[in-house]
């Protein structure tokens, strides 16, 4: 096996062009991690969590750390009602166990690496920790174990700890085995490996009552593209796998086996979890998979054995599920995981289901110590609590873990994102929806584990989707009804899916749609009948077809193992029936006639037998060129390898190797830029990486929100330019236009800063929606509300200032936006919105005009200062495609709103005027030497102009609910009823300003009126009392300079911080009545 | 944002007392950042500042601004809108708010953890440069890379337990991030900060340019851009104490 791995990555090496052997210098990064990124989830069907913590602390409080399968690890302060992820910051995102130290609750030890083995599983890197309870981590070392499953801590010596590693699964490694470190992770010491290199700990316990005394299992084991073992190659083969146990803290061991210790089974062995109950030492618990796989129990401290439950959840995929939990309080009590969970209260004689209505398939629980009825658990379907014992359980639908393995979207707009997950079926989302993407927003479409799912390009009342190995159906949109429309084989014939069948639509024919099993199908109807086009496209190697024997121990087919099938199917875009295969055994086949011709081009590339063609992909520009993502994890070798054509599949060159810098990961997708030939994106186990330059450089697309997650495939939308990315572990993300990448030349990347024009922008529509669902659901993002802003800087603005402002096509700067900083590319939002009424001063908010009404479409410029340079760059403005209105009554509606802006101008002079009227009387009737008659006049100058103050404004405050409207208050709704919409104002709406205009008229005659008669009467009085009169000029109310916005923003999303305080308590009523 | 007093001096305290060699580089860098700031003598001589400009809400919603600080530690903030005014306040002892959005203008008292966050708020000096009079731990946690900025990173742990996680800008050695990790209600609360624009006043640089969001919501920002900044203005305690509610409930004027 090595020496194989070493011939191919030599045959790699020599097929990689110059310039990858004589690399320029990497040109600088670009930053465009900048574009940013958004999360649309779904928390909905969650994922495979992997392991689980947690602890009470005295306050009831139960802090939680859920270690996901591929998704990081998420911290819940408040017993899972709200999650975080704590390590996102890491390489590695896959997770194999969770400790926290029992002497130091914010110490916090993780293991990378998964150890719940499947054929979709990811990898590790080593053992992490923090001080801080996971705010901050440090590498500990091990980085070779390639996956954990359990670290112990000492019960009163945080110093020691010991790691059980399986170690690598696809290749032999000497990194696995039980380590043990005594200064906290500085150095570590293997103090237990297997008898051969593909042997590692599955299994580590302390006694509770000595905890030098350590139990451990040891496992062998191995899995390949075609084939898994759990033990030897079958149930009499010898394997590695064994249970030892030591008493002086692991320096020596002894075995534990049916020689050694009555009551246990015979080898060989497979995988094995040993647990002492935390209640009684002296009840040991042993799941040893075995040709007679069973739990086995000690009540003697692990001297002796009796075998006890053999059900079909104890027994069943042991190198799934083999986690034993026991009861902290009663040792009679036991979980064990599997399927469906099952729970024993009378030590392992007898189980019951404990998985209630779970999804299913468990890998970890944690038992409260204090309230043992208390369980939070993991499974495939994500977190699940309990609160009598595991009968019932209340999923979370907070943690947006979901693996998905492919992603379609459709033409509408907004999109639709359509996606198969790993055990948890094929579903579609939206990628927008007003109030944000809640769970809600995603809707199953079948079943079984999803893979490739398409829209009906031919019927939108249909979408393609399939469970695994490729049972491919049709699938009614509306009542959900499913056709069965998989090919069928023929005479004693066996047709070869692969677990992630592909499917493929033509970019040629609505409703010709491909699907490979070891040959090319094709329909044209919808699957009413398919035709075979091609012959067996894989080296139908016979020793790769013993999936009926894979297992080891233990039979275990699944079609998980399934192999020598069609993995990929690319057809040109440029040429009809021009189409490229790939093979899960490694071949890449090009077929120029629709099928009748077939050559196997992958042999030019030259890599040797032991690789896998994870993607080709036919280019977009030119039908001479593919691209093939070569993927050798299978064998070991974690490296990214990425391969292009220019010539119809005669000769390859290497764009990514294993020693190309700014990719790393074992690549899963490959795809070209919608319109540059130039940029290409790859997604690999650990991220996207982007090249603006053909291949020859690559940076990782990384921003503060996006963890080092596999991307499994991406979706490049047909028109427009989103990217949206399926991730294997942390669901769907958009990069909403990715556009700005291509204008990253070389005069833009050497500048300080500069301006990327954008395309013409829309004004979308804004609609109401979504609900209050509390704080433990997931809500997607949804994309930013206004015109995004683009540009390049070559730094990070930290000193002086910098400046973006927008000019109307007259040449007037209407708004001033903040600027983002960072280095590379930046984005900034801009509302497309005018200034908000000017409304005249009252007891609470005119909640309708804290907004302006939307700019009329039009060429604006974008004016951006730094450091004292001006650079400009125009902006087109446009309606929403979908408007039902024109440009027409979109000025309607402005001019109206423009009208009603005036009148609130003359509302708040008028408001101004009264109140610098009613306080000059005021303290005219205060001053003590005023003559009584002069007061008296005053004092009636006072009340009349107040009087006439509640005409226009509501005056009475308490924060009740008053229902008072006067002038400002119907204005304002007069307002709100016309920049509601965007339309052209209905007649009647605009009749109402009318009215409103003519009362306005009214006490602004009642005003003049009361200045001449009253005031002016008053003045005359007083300046024959020698007193300086009162100011009747006109009075200009205060500028309000504030921009305002959308006064639902106040409710929902003001969030208490240090500069301003804590928010919250300044909501505004979500719901007014 | 950060104000510094005899931070040079507590330093030297700290460098003399044999702290160990992670310590002193939190410390160096401590020093390095109070140099960039303008150096102590000149955060000394600050007795108050006053901030102006606009606060926009995630959701875009934009507000007048208007902060003032003491060197006591006294703060003020106002944002307005429509001639109505959020206030919030903290003289020392106690932190109070009005919200007059729904019709009260009298003010309420905050919680005593938001209270404690507007005492944080309050100093000048901020929680990195007053960590050596507050005897909080400063831990250099090594270099950390910020959108493409290889920074230094260091964390403050205050004795009541809150924590700030700062990023330092390698060139100019002022402060890029800042991650608050508190306490509201036994819950807790994260919220990070991206400072910018920094200019001087009085010869010491604050940041003109803050945006703050709650962890893991880092697209939707608060962003506050200070127009202009003032030292030593007027600031009397009465601008600071949480004024008299009315011994009725307020109703029409």
């Amino acid at each position: 096996m090595r020496r194989t791995l070493l011939l191919a990555s030599t045959m790699l090496a020599l097929s990689a062009p110059a310039h990858a052997q004589q690399a320029p210098a990497a040109p600088a990064a670009s930053g465009i991690s900048g574009l940013g990124i958004r999360n649309i989830g779904s928390a909905e069907m969650s994922g495979r969590i992997a392991a689980i913590d947690a602890v009470q602390g005295k306050d009831g409080k139960v802090t939680l750390y859920v270690g996901a399968a591929s998704g990081g690890v998420w911290k819940s302060e408040d017993g899972g009602t709200t999650f975080r992820p704590i390590f996102d910051k890491q390489p590695v995102q896959s997770i194999g166990a969770v400790t926290i130290d029992p002497s130091n609750p914010n110490t916090i030890w993780v293991g990378t690496g998964e150890s719940w083995t499947r054929n979709s599983v990811s990898i590790g890197d080593g053992v992490y920790k923090s001080t801080d309870g996971g705010d901050n981590w440090m590498r500990m070392g091990l980085p070779k174990t390639e996956r954990i499953t359990k670290i112990v801590v000492h019960p009163t010596n945080s110093d020691i700890v010991y790691v059980c590693a399986p170690g690598a699964l696809w290749s032999d490694s000497p990194d696995r085995g039980l380590y043990k470190t005594t200064d906290g992770g500085v150095t570590w010491t293997q103090i237990l490996k297997g008898s051969n290199l593909s042997t590692g700990c599955s299994s580590v316990a302390l006694d509770p009552a000595n905890p030098d005394r350590v139990m451990a299992g040891l496992w062998d084991f191995r899995r390949k593209g075609w084939t898994f073992r759990s033990g030897g190659e079958g149930p009499d083969v010898a394997s590695g796998s064994a249970m030892k146990i030591s008493n002086d803290g692991g320096r020596t061991w002894e075995a534990m086996d049916a020689s050694t210790t009555k009551g246990l089974p015979k080898g060989p062995w497979g995988r094995i979890e040993a647990v002492f109950s935390p209640a009684d030492p002296n009840r040991v618990y042993a799941f040893i998979e075995s040709e007679r796989s069973a739990l086995f129990v000690s009540e003697d401290g692990g001297k002796s054995f009796e075998e006890r439950d053999r059900s079909r959840n104890m027994v069943w995929r042991p190198f799934y599920f083999s986690k034993i939990v026991p009861d902290p309080k009663d040792a009679n009590r036991l979980f064990k995981m599997n399927l469906n969970m099952i729970v024993s209260d009378d030590g392992g004689k007898s189980f019951a289901n404990a998985s209630g209505g779970s999804h299913g398939d468990w890998h970890d629980i944690w038992i409260n110590p204090t309230n043992t009825k208390h369980i939070i658990g993991g499974d495939d379907g994500g977190l699940w609590i309990s609160h009598d014992g595991g009968s019932k359980w209340v999923k979370s639908f907070n943690l947006p873990i979901s693996q998905f393995y492919h992603v379609s979207i459709d033409d509408k707009d907004p999109y639709q994102v359509y996606g198969g997950l790993q055990d948890n079926s094929s579903w579609v989302g939206d990628s927008e929806y007003p109030g944000g993407i809640t769970n809600s927003r995603w809707e199953n479409l079948y079943g079984g584990d999803g893979f490739w799912v398409f829209p009906d390009p031919a019927d939108p009342d249909y979408v393609y989707a399939e469970y695994q190995g490729g049972n491919i159906a049709r699938i009614n949109r509306k009542t959900l009804e499913s056709r069965d429309i998989q090919p069928k084989g023929g005479y004693k014939e066996k047709l070869r899916f692969n677990w992630n069948t592909p499917i493929a639509l033509s970019p040629h024919e609505k409703g010709t749609i491909y699907i490979g099993s070891q040959f090319l199908f094709r329909t044209r109807d919808h699957g009413t009948t398919w035709d075979r086009i091609s012959p067996d496209l894989t080296t139908n190697n016979p020793a790769r077809q013993q999936q009926e024997k894979s297992g080891g121990i233990t039979v275990d087919n699944s079609s998980a193992e399934m192999h020598t099938t069609i993995y990929s199917i690319s057809e040109s875009q440029l040429t009809a029936g021009q189409i490229w295969v790939g093979t899960d055994d490694g071949n890449v086949q090009l077929t120029r006639d629709g099928g009748q011709n077939w050559a196997n081009v992958g042999k030019a590339m030259k890599l040797g037998p032991d690789v896998s063609i994870a993607w080709v992909e036919a280019s977009r520009h030119d039908p001479a060129v593919a691209y093939v993502a070569v993927d050798r994890h299978s064998f070991g070798d974690m490296a990214p390898y990425i391969l292009k054509t220019a010539d119809y599949g005669k000769s390859w060159t290497r764009l990514v190797g294993p020693a190309t810098p700014g990719v790393r990961g074992y690549a899963h997708v490959v795809k070209e830029d919608r319109l540059s030939p130039d940029i290409l994106f790859v997604g690999t186990e650990f991220g996207l990486f982007i090249s603006r330059d053909k291949g020859a450089n690559w940076e990782e697309f990384r921003p503060g929100n996006f963890p080092a997650v596999a991307v499994r495939d991406i979706a490049v939308a047909a028109q427009g330019d989103d990217l949206v990315l399926a991730t294997h572990g942390r669901g769907i993300w958009i990069i909403d236009d990715i556009s700005p990448v291509r204008a990253l030349n070389p005069d833009v990347l050497a500048s300080d800063v500069t301006l990327i024009r954008s395309e013409p922008v829309q004004q979308r529509i804004r609609g109401n929606g979504g609900w209050p669902e509390g704080d433990a659901t997931y809500v997607g993002q949804n994309p930013v509300d206004g015109a995004v802003i683009t540009y390049y800087q070559k730094a990070r603005h930290v000193l002086g200032r910098m400046k973006l402002e927008i000019v109307d096509p007259s040449g007037k700067v209407i708004d001033e936006l903040p600027t983002s900083k960072r280095k590379g590319l930046n984005r900034v939002v801009w509302s497309m919105r005018t200034k908000p009424p000017q409304v005249p001063p009252a007891a609470s908010l005119a909640f309708a005009s804290t907004q302006g009404q939307r700019v009329m479409p039009g060429t604006y410029t974008v004016r951006l200062t730094k450091a004292g340079k001006v650079t400009e760059m125009p902006l087109v403005v446009g309606l929403d495609k979908r408007a039902k209105f024109t440009t027409a009554d979109r000025q309607a509606q402005y001019d109206a709103a423009e009208r009603v802006k005036g009148l609130f101008v003359r509302m708040s002079a008028l408001t101004a005027g009264l109140n610098a009227v009613k306080s000059q009387a005021q303290a005219v009737a205060d001053n003590e030497s005023t003559s009584a008659a002069n007061k008296a006049k005053a004092q009636a100058l006072v009340d009349k102009a107040d009087a006439l103050r509640k005409q226009v404004v509501a005056t009475t405050e308490g924060g009740a609910i008053t229902g008072e409207e006067r002038l400002r208050e119907n204005m304002d709704m007069a307002y709100g009823a016309i920049t509601a919409t965007e339309a052209r104002p209905t007649s009647y709406a605009l009749a109402r300003v009318d009215a409103l205009e003519k009362e306005l008229a009214e006490v602004e005659a009642g005003f003049a009126a009361l200045k001449a008669g009253d005031a002016a009467a008053l003045n005359l009085a007083l300046q024959a009392d020698g007193v300086a009169p009162i100011d009747l000029a006109a009075v200009q109310p205060r500028p309000d300079n504030a921009r305002g916005g959308p006064a639902a923003a106040i409710g929902s999303y003001m969030v208490g911080t240090r500069y301003t305080g804590s928010m919250s308590a300044l909501r505004t009523s979500r719901k007014r009545n | 944002m950060i104000s510094l007093r005899s931070a040079a001096a507590l330093l030297g305290v700290l460098l003399s007392a044999g702290a160990p060699a992670m310590a002193q580089s939190a410390d160096e860098l401590v020093a390095q950042n109070l140099a960039a700031r303008g150096g102590a003598a000149a955060l000394d001589a600050i007795e108050s500042v006053k901030f102006d400009g606009m606060v926009i809400f995630p959701g875009d919603f934009q507000l007048t601004y208007e902060e003032v600080r003491t060197k006591a530690g006294d703060v003020r903030v106002d944002m307005a809108l429509q001639g109505l005014t959020l206030v919030q306040g903290w003289d020392g002892k106690t932190g109070w708010r009005i919200n007059p959005f729904e019709g009260r203008k009298d003010a309420e008292r905050m919680s005593d953890d938001e209270a404690r966050s507007m005492a944080d708020t309050g100093s000048i000096r901020g929680p990195l440069q007053k960590a050596a009079m507050q005897g909080s731990t400063v831990t250099y946690l090594g270099r950390e890379d910020f959108d493409g900025t290889n920074t230094y990173k260091l964390k403050v742990t205050e004795k009541d337990g809150d924590e700030f996680v700062y990023l330092l800008d390698p060139d100019t050695m002022l402060e890029v991030k800042m991650v608050e990790t508190r306490r509201i209600r036994g819950a807790l609360q994260v919220f990070e900060y991206e400072f910018g624009d920094y200019e001087k006043i009085a010869g010491v640089y604050f940041p003109m340019s803050v945006e703050s969001w709650l962890a893991g919501q880092g697209n939707n920002r608060q962003r506050t851009i200070i127009a202009s900044g003032t030292a030593n203005v007027p600031a009397p305690a009465s601008l600071f104490a949480q004024p008299a509610s009315p011994a009725t409930a307020p109703k029409g004027n």
